[in-house]
């Protein structure tokens, strides 16, 4: 069995993939503050659905079950990005 | 190969009474576990206006005002919780029954869980006490009092969780290994009793911070470790409450009713 | 007779008991309201956290993400050998689980002691406060999570899971994921959220 061809392996490389383009792409200066921000909340919610659907196998669990985790990430990164916006630029 | 006679009845013995059974006074003692929840949330929740309770950061003078301003409040709801307080020790008594039909009669965590219960309503009771006495005495205290009295009751309330600790743990263990097809408490009472048991532990902060979310009215130790507890004991109590007519229908099943 | 299809028609199951998606859901949903928390303090001085923020080392943190990203990687391999019977793939692989836990632990651990070191500490303002509480309740889970694994690894040693004995380790394993994708949340709300 090669480990190259497991699902797992291959969500394993996007995250690391999406991983490096937040903290070493998207955080660097040459994006606006809101690019940036939104980009790197709308990619950990990605993550974290695919760590939901493939790591935990949620992809196989009761509708009911997935559908209530699934909405998880998509709450979060809402939330945070709703007071993101809401916050005072500084001077 | 048996070396010991058969026992007189079919039935194992751990699963039934092994001796007589009051149902119906069973049941009103595990009823008193929802008035009580239901007596501290409309007194000290909401009467006292706890929620979220005054901060910990609040100087001496601004104590002695809040108590000022909330005396008669203060002196209706304290009182009555302090004395109602001990329906959580008959609730907790009626618990370790039905826990004694899981685990067997005498069994010592059913033993843990009467005593952490009723431990747990020590520093309830003190801490009723303690500001009960603050709002009554609030004119003739000065603001460095008062303030020391605040204090005295949230350690004493909050930091004496371990003993409630050990009640929970008790519980969802014994309510875990319940061998029936339809446990008497469902598995996620069981879990969800972790939850409120692993919630407690950061309230150990309180005495370090008087802001923030680990202060005594922040979110972490109050609305996350209150309201872990608040939610686990209804869910539990529905199901104490339900287990005592399975548990005697189980008794007359086996002709073991004391009639 | 019933016509034989070559889609694999498998009923929907959560992986392990389920009692731990109670407390996976109920964990979840702490942490989103501490998110939330969080998020309301910043709202009363964007200032104080951003430069606070900017004391945080990014790279450690994004290695942080890769170290509990590879860990679950390895943890999800494991229970896919436990489903396929093969019994002498799981040591290493929870093996693995392990020690990228212990790495975590370690990483954690120096980012704190440089922190202690230049004087910065839980009561040195709002936004540390909730670094520390945020990072520290993570880390418990970490620890507990590998002190799990590292007990699966023993078991799975002497052979004792395959496809008909895996609902502890799959409970476990679900409880890993959960803290790992934690962090892929707190990475970026600690470390990389830019204030405008």
């Amino acid at each position: 069995m090669s480990v190259l061809r497991e699902r797992v392996t291959w969500v394993w490389l996007g995250l690391v993939v999406l991983t490096c383009v937040t903290t070493w792409g998207l955080s660097k200066d040459l994006f606006s503050p809101t690019v940036a921000v939104v980009g790197i909340f709308l990619i950990a919610a990605v993550k974290v659905r695919y760590v939901m659907l493939d790591f935990q196998e949620l992809r196989y669990a009761p509708i009911p079950v997935r559908a209530a985790f699934e909405v998880w990430p998509w709450a979060v990164a809402g939330i945070i990005l709703g007071f993101w916006f809401a916050a005072p630029a500084i001077m | 190969m048996a070396i010991h006679a058969e026992p007189p009845t079919v039935t194992p013995a751990r699963g039934l009474a092994p001796y007589p059974t009051d149902y119906r006074s069973w049941k009103i003692l595990a009823w008193t576990g929802p008035v009580f929840l239901f007596a501290v949330f409309c007194l000290w929740g909401i009467l006292a206006d706890n929620m979220p309770p005054f901060p910990a950061s609040a100087t001496p003078v601004e104590v002695k005002e809040h108590f000022q301003e909330m005396r008669p409040r203060l002196l209706i709801a304290l009182s009555i919780c302090l004395t109602m307080t001990a329906f959580y020790m008959s609730f907790c008594v009626a618990t370790a029954r039905v826990m004694e039909r899981i685990e067997g009669p005498g069994g010592i965590l059913s033993k843990l869980e009467m005593m952490g219960g009723t431990i747990t309503c020590a520093p309830v009771m003190t801490t009723m006490s303690i500001w009960l006495t603050a709002a009554h005495e609030v004119n003739n205290l000065s603001p460095e009092i008062m303030h020391m009295l605040y204090w005295f009751g949230w350690f004493t309330f909050d930091l004496a969780y371990f003993v409630t600790s050990f009640q929970i743990a008790a519980i969802s263990i014994v309510f875990m290994r319940d061998k029936r097809e339809k446990k008497l408490v469902p598995n996620a009472v069981s879990w969800w009793g972790w939850i409120t048991f692993a919630s407690f532990f950061v309230v150990s902060a309180i005495p370090f911070v008087t802001t923030g979310p680990l202060a005594f009215h922040g979110v972490i130790s109050f609305w996350i470790a209150f309201f872990t507890w608040f939610i686990w004991i209804p869910a539990l109590s529905y199901y104490i409450i339900k287990a005592i007519p399975r548990l005697q229908a189980e008794d007359a099943a086996a002709g073991r009713l004391n009639d | 007779m019933g016509v034989v299809t070559t889609e694999q028609v498998k009923p929907r199951r959560l992986p392990g008991v389920e009692g731990i998606w109670v407390f996976i859901g109920a964990d979840s949903v702490i942490f989103a309201i501490l998110f939330l928390s969080f998020m309301q303090d910043r709202l009363k001085n964007p200032a104080l956290f951003e430069a606070s923020r900017h004391t945080l080392n990014m790279n450690l943190g994004g290695l942080d993400t890769v170290i509990l990203l590879t860990s679950s990687w390895s943890v999800a391999l494991a229970v896919q050998a436990m489903k396929r019977d093969q019994i002498d793939r799981e040591p290493r692989l929870l093996l693995g689980g392990a020690v990228t836990g212990l790495m975590f632990v370690v990483s954690k651990s120096f980012e704190y002691f440089q922190k202690f070191s230049h004087g910065l500490n839980p009561g040195t303002n709002a936004f540390y406060m909730w670094y520390f509480t945020l990072t520290g309740i993570h880390l418990v889970h970490v620890v507990v999570g590998t002190s799990l694994l590292t007990y699966l690894w023993v078991r799975s040693l002497r052979g004792t899971y395959d496809h008909l004995h895996r609902a502890v380790p799959e409970s476990v394993a679900s409880y890993w994921h959960l803290v790992d994708l934690l962090w892929v949340v707190l990475f970026p709300l600690l470390y990389l959220m830019r204030a405008v």
